[in-house]
Order: C-alpha cells, then structure tokens, then sequence
C-alpha cells in the first residue's frame, strides 16, 4: 500500500509541475485572448481532474478508472502546447489538442468499473483517439493562420498548401464523424446507468449526467462548425462545453460522498431494523434496500445435506466467478458459512458496504437458515413420501404382471390340459398320462414362480428367522461370492430389518450386474443407537448413485425411518454402500 | 371338418394348450399370432372363420385389434380371452365388435361353439 501512496504522490507531483509549465506556456503566448483567465482557468480544470483521478485512483487501485480520470488532466495539459508562439510546439499541440477528449470518451465508456464491456466498445474507443487526432490535421495541413482567424498564431511546420476545399472537406467530414461516435458513447452511457442498481447509480449519476451533458454540448459544437454556424452560438457552446467538462471531477466526488452518506444512512437503518429482530421475510427487503439491488437473493448453506437453499428451502444455485452480472458475498458466523447474499456484480466495487451489511445480517441469516433448512427438510420429505408412493404403485404394477404372465399363465395352461387330459382318460389312456406328467411340470414351475415372487414381496424367513438366515440365503443365492461378517445377535424392528434386508439385496444385485467384482461382503452391526449395514465389494467401483432407480428407492426406504445411504466407490477401488438406521 | 380358428396370444404355453382343446373339440386351428399386427396380418392371409384373442398383447390393445378386424365387411367372428375376470373389463368386450368372452380356464371348444351360434 504504501509502494501504491509513493506512486501516486509522484503523479501527484508531476501533476503539479505540468499544470505549472502549461500555465507560462499560456502565459507566454502571443496568440490567445483572455490569457491570464484561460491560463487559471485550464490549471483549474487539469489539477481538478488529475486530482479527482488520483483520489479514485486511490480508492480502488484495480479500478482502471481513476488512471483513465489522471490521464484526462494530463492530457487537457497537453493541449495547452497549442498555445506554444514556437511553430513545432504549436503544431504538436494542435495535433493533440483534442486527445483529452478522446481520453474522456474513453474513461465515461469504462465508467464504473474501468472495464471496456465489448469489442465493438473497444473500437469506439480506439476510433475516438484517431478521430481526435485527424480531426486538427485539416487545419495544419491545408489553413493558413488567417483563414483559422488566428493572426498571431504560427504557421504549423505541416502545412502543405492553402486550400480552403479541402480544409472543408476535411474538416466536416472528420466533425460528422466526431458527432456520430459521440452520439452513441452518450446512448451507451446513459444505458448503462439505466441498468445499474439503483445503489450504483446514485454514485453514478453526476458523472454520468454531466458526461453525457458533455458530450451532448461537444456534438452541438462539432455540428456548429460543421455547418459554419454563427459565431455566438460556437462562443457559447465552447464556454458551456468547458464549463460541464470541469465540472464531471467535482460530480465524481460528490457522487462518492453522496453514495457514502446515503450508504452510511442506509446501513445505519438496516442495523436498527435488524435490531427488532425483523420477520425472516423482511429480511431479503431489509438487504436489498441497504444495499440498493432489487435483484439481491440471500440463501442459506445447509450442512446435511450439503447444499445451498432459497428460503423456501429450494435449492439455490450460486454464480460462478466469470458470472458477468451477478456476484456473491458469502456470510459467515464464528467461521462456519451460514448463508451468502447474491447481489449485482457492480456492488463488487463496495466491498466495505455490502461486508458491513452482510456481517450485520449475520445472526438475522443464522437464524432464517434454520428455517430454511425445516422448509427444505419438508420439501425433501414431500419429495421422498411423492417417490415412495410412486414406487408402491410401480411395484404393484410389476407383482400383477409378474403374477399375470407367470403363475397365472401356467395355471391356466394347467387347467386346459388336465381337461383334455380328463376328456382322453378313457379311449386314449397313454396320451392323458403323459399330459398328466406335462401338468405335473408345469406345476413346478408355476410353483417356483410363486415362491420367487413371495421372496421378493416380503421373505418370509426374514419374519420368521431374523436377519441373519435370510442374508446367509441372499449371500447363499448369489453368484458372487459373498460373506456375512457380522449380523445383530438379537432381533430389529421388523421394518429396520426390513430395510437392511432390501438395502443388502439391492447392492448385491448391482454386485452381480455392475461391480465386476470377485468377492462381497456383508455386515450389519448396532453402532451408537443406529444399526449400520454395509455392503463392500472388490469390483470395478466408480458406481454413479444417480444411476437408475434403485438406489434412489432404497434411499427413500432408509431416508423414511430417519436413517442415510452413503454410496463411496472411487474408481477401480471397489463399491461400498452403507446404510445407518436409528433403532 | 369344425370351423377354421386363428388363435392370437403372446403365451406360447397358452397357444399350445388352447390348439390341443380346440382340435380335440373339433375345430380347426389354421394359424397362432403372437402380438396384435401379427394377428392382423394372419387374419387377412388366413382368413378364420374365428379368431380367438387374447386382451393383453405386447404391441396392441386386443380390444383395437377386435375394432380393426370387425371394422371390415366380411369378417371373422372374434371371442375374446383372458385369464383375468371378464367383469375386469367392464363394457369393452361387446364396445369392441366381439361375439363374447371365454375365460382362459375355461376354455372349451362347447364354450366357443355356444357363442358362435345364433
């Protein structure tokens, strides 16, 4: 920082020695009415500007603004050489007599935040420095002093001949040019404020206004001399044009002040409400007016699970970094992140303002976030009781299917042929023996069926036995090899074992069918008031828990008896799926 | 010779039992469809005086492929089966253009013949 105060106080100080060497320049002259008042009133306006540019400078050193507003100054000092009596001089400052503008176009485009948005701003800007430069060049080149009504003035070092056509064309051509690129610099201007949070623009608006107002008056002049208008009216527009344009530093300082004193107001009642204690739905509005953006959104960070929320307990995304418009201060208690505020991007130049305002919410958020986190608890509890009922129905509708093209179709098939079998009893007795043999095995079949889709309802050796027999036949049934490491010595509620018998049933079958894996293993144990039940494999991993909907069901099943599915399966390094249930 | 029968049913088990009932009943089993444009197609190249057919196919409705087949001038007499109970279906089974319903179980060629006459 203090490598930052020497440089600017050297810029503070070669400010003030170019302001003196302009100053006897115009003194000095021989050529220029009015000197002594011209001579102050141009220190005037260049110490203004560079001191304006410096204490924005200061203010935010990434902030290219307050360079571009130094540089004005300086160069509106360069222009000063115009009123040089030596010839070379004078035509050097002719030549960049009106670069300061072109300066000033270019420091209103980067307003605020000393960034060029666009390409096509880019150009506008680059056109504005050639336009400033070729504008002079007709005079230099083609007028003497007597058609430029300057008597005194020396004849500049360029001049080629006196050639009043083409100084016109030259010179109304460049000007029109001048008054278009200004034209737009003022619409996009005046845009930009339109769409700037209402806090940004009332630290913009004396700057944009007399800027614009600037410009506007400049355009008036260039079309003026343009069309040879009357004299008094360029006097006129000159005078005012010089006028507004020493007055855009004092506007960008009192913008700055005015913005703090309103910001300070602001803050101050913002800590005063948030002293009531304020209704949780006030509190984005609270926020929002402190901060000056309609478009401020608070959310909430939730531990379990980890996510962002809305106050309605949606989840929130928050903005990138490369977000252009939007931008997030993130509030934190005692070190732990409670909520964050996304705000406009141009609040970004505030930080102590929108800091102050979101460390003062601090305690207002913490206690919203546990209203948040109820409401986005109720919402996963809808959600997951919505999926739960949906998958009833799924199942359902699978076990009538089953039972229909199964069971039901064998039995029918059954039926039929014992009838023929009973219809040939008498005059062909081989023939119905054999299709009774051919019942016989159809039966079995159906029968099997039956017992699958029993097991897969409910197994009844579960009820009956407990877990520890009922995961000995899973394991026993699959084709995997699988071991039972542990299982409670005593009984579980039925529906906690219910749930560890699905939980293991689900993840050895995604054992078989994704893991690729040559061995599992299954435990269930009770750890801390939970029964926790766990399934490792030495597959493949890399399982994605988004995958199909079996996972999720499961999830749901554990999620309905308070308990949570955690899914680790790093790739190559085997899947372990774990479930904890409250008993 | 019986009257020509086209059964229709994705149930391979229930087409074979069915042929064995039906021809051991009399009836001439000419053709076995195992989905509804199948069906369709046999009907057309067959020509059965019967068609029994099942409610459930894999690609059509049966009762849109009764529609279909009873929507031209001269067609067969469609019976439709199930192995669900006929009040399952409520009014579709005469909406549709079939002569009558046969449950699954009790599929007879005497069930079949009573519907078919007059």
């Amino acid at each position: 920082m203090s490598g930052l105060r020497r440089a600017l106080g050297l810029v503070a100080i070669e400010g003030v020695v170019v302001g003196l060497v302009a100053l006897a320049i115009v003194l000095s002259s021989d050529h220029i009415d009015a000197r002594a008042f011209q001579a102050i009133l141009g220190l005037f306006i260049g110490w203004s500007w560079i001191g304006a540019g410096l204490i924005a400078w200061w203010r935010r050193p990434d902030n290219r603004f307050g360079v571009l507003m130094t540089a004005v100054g300086f160069a509106f000092f360069l222009s000063s050489l115009a009123a040089a009596d030596a010839a070379w001089l004078f035509t050097i400052g002719v030549l960049l007599s009106a670069v300061y503008f072109a300066v000033f176009v270019h420091m209103l485009v980067a307003y605020p935040d000393g960034r060029i948005g666009s390409d096509r701003l880019r150009n506008v800007v680059i056109a504005g420095y050639v336009i400033a430069v070729l504008g002079p060049l007709p005079s230099l080149l083609f007028a003497t002093p007597e058609r430029l009504d300057c008597d005194n003035c020396p004849q500049s070092v360029l001049f080629i001949e006196d050639n009043g056509t083409l100084y016109t064309i030259f010179d109304v051509l460049t000007s029109l040019i001048a008054v278009v690129l200004v034209g737009y610099v003022v619409f996009v201007t005046l845009a930009r404020f339109r769409d700037a949070p209402q806090a940004r623009r009332r630290a913009m608006a004396p700057v944009i206004w007399s800027g614009a107002g600037l410009l506007v008056v400049l355009a008036g002049a260039l079309l003026t001399e343009a069309v040879d208008g009357p004299e008094a009216i360029s006097d006129a527009t000159d005078l005012l044009g010089l006028f507004l344009f020493a007055l855009v530093p004092y506007g960008f300082v009192f913008g700055v002040l005015r913005s703090r004193v309103l910001q300070a107001g602001a803050v101050t009642e913002f800590l005063h409400r948030i002293g009531d204690g304020p209704d949780p739905s006030d509190l984005r509005d609270l926020l929002s007016t402190a901060l000056g953006d309609r478009s401020l959104q608070v959310v909430y960070w939730l531990d379990r699970p980890r996510k962002w929320v809305d106050a309605a307990g949606h989840p929130a995304v928050l903005p990138g970094d490369d977000d252009p418009a939007r931008a997030v201060t993130r509030v934190e208690r005692e070190g732990r992140a409670v909520g964050a505020l996304i705000h406009d991007r141009s609040l970004c130049e505030d930080p102590e303002l929108v800091g102050s305002v979101a460390a003062a919410a601090g305690l207002s958020i913490e206690n919203e976030r546990l209203q948040a986190q109820l409401r986005a608890r109720v919402e996963e509890l809808r959600a997951s009781r919505a999926r739960i009922v949906a998958a009833g129905t799924a199942e359902r509708r699978r076990l009538e299917r089953n039972l229909h093209d199964g069971a039901q179709q064998r039995l029918v098939a059954l039926s039929l042929t014992l009838r023929v079998a009973q219809s040939r009893l008498r005059k062909d007795p081989d023939g119905a023996e054999a299709m009774i043999a051919g019942a016989q095995e159809e039966l079995t079949l159906a029968l099997e069926e039956l017992r699958e889709l029993a097991r897969g309802i409910h197994p009844a050796v579960l009820s009956d036995r407990g877990l520890e027999p009922a995961l000995a036949a899973l394991a026993g049934r699959s084709p995997v090899p699988v071991a039972v490491e542990e299982t409670p010595t005593e009984r579980l509620p039925p529906a906690v074992e219910a749930a560890a018998y699905f939980v293991v049933a689900e993840a050895l079958t995604n054992v078989v069918k994704y893991a690729g894996a040559s061995q599992a293993r299954i435990s269930i144990s009770r750890t801390n008031g939970h029964a926790v039940v766990e399934v490792a494999d030495d597959g493949v991993g890399g399982a994605d828990p988004t995958r199909g909907s079996g996972l999720r069901g499961l999830a749901d099943r554990v999620s309905a008896l308070d308990g949570t599915l955690e899914l680790r399966s790093p790739q190559g390094a085997g899947t372990v799926l774990r479930a904890s249930i409250p008993v | 010779m019986g009257p020509t029968i086209l059964i229709v049913d994705d149930h391979p088990s229930f087409r074979a039992s069915a042929r064995v009932v039906l021809e051991s009943d009399g009836f001439s089993v000419v053709g076995e469809a195992a989905d509804g444009a199948s069906a369709l197609e046999e009907c057309c190249r067959l020509r059965p005086q019967v068609v029994l057919l099942d409610v459930q196919l894999p690609d059509i409705d049966g009762f849109d492929v009764c529609e279909r087949i009873t929507s031209h001038l001269e067609h067969p007499t469609v019976i439709m089966t199930s192995s669900r109970d006929p009040a399952d279906f409520g009014p579709l089974v005469t909406s549709s253009g079939a002569c009558g319903f046969v449950p699954k179980a009790e599929l007879s060629g005497e069930r079949v013949q009573e519907l078919l006459s007059p």
